[in-house]
């Protein structure tokens, strides 16, 4: 049956599989051209000459939202669990390096990378805790672990509560540096994360959380261990949450209660994920910017902005439930799939829903 | 000491409960997680603000006008915004939810300000004296309140045609709709019976707290805490657990100290969804989440 619809398909079964891989081949390196592009104009965009300060500040904020997001995406976007509480990792990123940078005088990478690691080790944890747990009971799980860690930083007196920690200026490397040092160093972090989480999502590993999400009971048949990749995906996905924590209190040399206390981040991370489309790599690239610039641009408008940034959201729900990114892509992924049919591709693996590859980074 | 704390911990709990079964109402009929619950009971208490203070009605007349109000703003909730997706997973209705907790947190900031307004206290002041506790007069007319509302619930759910209706959507949609049970209709009573709840949640929390647009944010999470007790399905589950959750806290407060008594509940939920995720009473029909 197969058999007999690619042959009609294809009429020139010799050539057409070199092709294909060739076209795919093409379509791959387009991929990586894209995002070396973008890339490569975010390097540049702190030099343009009508770039004023507060901008590059602005960007990097962006690229931490945009690096949260992404942790948040392995677990509801790759694995398909849904977590209503990484502003909680988000705060555990922050109060770490906070921690480690006001007691012993840790810099800048190594206070990124403890506070990803200590983030991990409590994903860890709270993957074993809600092992069990799918759908909307994960979420309101997640969300409560968010406010257990809210309420802890808010009542325990070594987080110093609402009144805050002050920390002293950045150093990299001995260096003591800016806003302006501080973008490039958010944005080679990002490009890292970005590398990591293209390729976790090809490998053995992000094959067996996608096999989770589309079905837990079919995924473990075939052999996937539940235990484990569960566990792994929480303590990835806290793992870059926590670094993007650690900058997010890092890049203004303070942090308190009032900020991470709250459940605010948690839901702004979600929405950033969900909005942008979850399950691709580009997706958190646009959530991450609508959540952080529209608080921005609508600042003056107060309450007003809050009425505009519900009526966006579900806008943007009712016209792409499956995120900006997928609108984004959808042309480009049939285009593209046409291209395949005609160099001889087998319409039955044509139409398959391949892995989420995004038409730039 | 101790039969004082629990006393509290009913009266806090009966608020919670009129959130939490609104929380499993919704869920059950719609997959909905509903995050402008709180909001609802917001709208609520502005409104019978503005309608004793503003326009000089009487209590009675200003609870009975304002749910009818807010029961009219569940009903346009899902008519604008829930219905033209309903059929999406259950994450996007979520997050439309959260759409209009934005919305609703926007125009009540926008009509009436952030600052916190006092709300006025038709009940005496001075405390009552019962069984050896101290009760404030408030918390004794709110538990009697809820305690009619849960009677209202049960003769509905138990008695009326649409309440019967409700309870087959609830089992099986599909069936119901076979069975030529409106199913359209029930979804928007449903969205009418949470803007009831929660008119009532706002109305009988704010002479306790406040008014303010972020009012019931804490009293909404631990109303989803109470929902989960009842595996988000149960109504007595859902009860229970808001109770608990009451007294639990309370006594935390008492005898911990204050700081234990916000994070008592997220322990509660933590441990619970790690031992038993259905839920304390559990429920073995439940329909895919």
């Amino acid at each position: 049956m197969v058999e007999s619809i690619t042959t009609t398909a294809a009429p020139a079964p010799s050539g057409s599989r070199a092709a294909v891989a060739t076209l795919k081949n093409t379509f791959q390196m387009q991929n990586w051209v894209l995002a070396s592009l973008f890339f490569a104009a975010c390097l540049v965009f702190p030099l343009l000459p009508f770039v004023e300060g507060w901008m590059v500040f602005q960007g990097a904020f962006i690229i931490i939202y945009i690096m949260a997001a992404q942790g948040v995406s392995i677990l509801t976007g790759y694995t398909g669990l849904v977590t209503v509480g990484h502003g909680a990792f988000l705060a555990i990123g922050a109060y770490t390096a906070a921690l480690l940078m006001k007691y012993t005088g840790l810099s800048v990478i190594p206070g990124m990378i403890a506070g990803g690691l200590v983030s991990a080790l409590f994903g860890l944890a709270l993957g074993l805790v809600f092992l069990r747990l799918a759908g909307a009971f994960m979420a309101i799980g997640t969300l409560g672990f968010a406010f257990f860690i809210g309420a802890i930083v808010n009542n325990v007196p070594i987080f110093e509560g609402r009144t805050g920690i002050s920390l002293p200026p950045n150093t990299v490397f001995g260096f003591e540096i800016d806003d302006f040092g501080f973008y490039y160093v958010a944005l080679v972090t990002l490009a890292l994360t970005t590398l990591f989480v293209h390729s976790l999502i090809r490998s053995g590993v992000g094959r067996a959380f996608k096999a989770l999400r589309d079905s837990d009971k079919a995924a473990e048949s075939s052999g996937v261990n539940r235990l484990l990749y569960r566990t792994l995906a929480f303590s990835i996905s806290a793992f870059i949450t926590g670094v993007a924590g650690a900058l997010n209190g890092l890049i203004v040399n303070y942090i308190s209660a009032e900020v991470y206390g709250d459940i605010w981040y948690s839901v702004d991370l979600l929405v950033a994920a969900v909005v942008g489309g979850s399950a691709m790599l580009f997706g958190p690239f646009l959530g991450g910017f609508f959540v952080a610039m529209v608080p921005f641009y609508l600042e003056e408008l107060a309450d007003f902005a809050f009425i505009l940034k519900g009526v966006a959201l579900i806008a943007v729900l009712v016209l792409a439930p499956a995120g900006v990114a997928e609108v984004v892509a959808r042309p480009v992924r049939a285009w593209r799939q046409r291209k395949l049919l005609e160099a001889g591709e087998s319409p039955e693996l044509a139409d398959a829903p391949g892995p989420p590859t995004g038409g730039g980074s | 000491m101790l039969g004082q704390l629990i006393v509290s911990g009913l009266a806090a709990g009966s608020l919670y409960a009129l959130t939490a079964v609104a929380v499993v109402v919704v869920f059950r009929n719609t997959r909905t997680i509903n995050l402008a619950q709180g909001d609802f009971a917001m709208m609520g208490a502005f409104l019978a603000l503005i309608f004793i203070k503003s326009l000089g009605l009487s209590y009675l007349f200003a609870l009975g006008l304002s749910v009818v109000c807010i029961m009219a703003l569940g009903v346009l909730t899902e008519r604008l915004v829930m219905r033209p997706i309903a059929d999406s997973g259950w994450l996007t209705l979520f997050t439309a939810t959260l759409g209009v907790y934005y919305i609703l947190h926007g125009v009540s900031g926008w009509l009436w300000g952030r600052d916190t307004k006092a709300f006025p206290v038709t009940f005496d002041p001075t405390p009552i004296h019962f069984l050896g506790t101290v009760v404030s007069e408030g918390h004794l007319i709110n538990m009697a309140w809820v305690t009619a509302i849960g009677v209202l619930l049960y003769s509905f759910f138990r008695y009326t045609k649409q309440g019967i209706a409700m309870r087959a959507v609830t089992d099986d949609p599909e069936t119901a709709q076979l069975m030529g049970i409106p199913v359209r209709f029930i979804v928007m009573l449903t969205w009418a019976m949470a803007g009831f709840l929660g008119a009532f949640a706002g109305i009988l929390a704010a002479p306790i707290i406040y008014v303010a647009p972020e009012m019931m944010d804490e009293v909404l999470i631990k109303g989803y805490v109470a929902a989960v007790f009842g595996g988000l399905y149960s109504i007595p589950g859902a009860i229970l657990g808001a109770i608990l959750i009451g007294v639990a806290e309370n006594l935390a407060g008492g005898y911990l100290g204050a700081h234990f008594k916000t994070a008592i509940a997220f322990v509660m939920i933590v441990i619970l969804l790690a031992f038993r995720p259905q839920g304390l009473i559990g429920i073995q029909k439940r329909r895919e989440v």
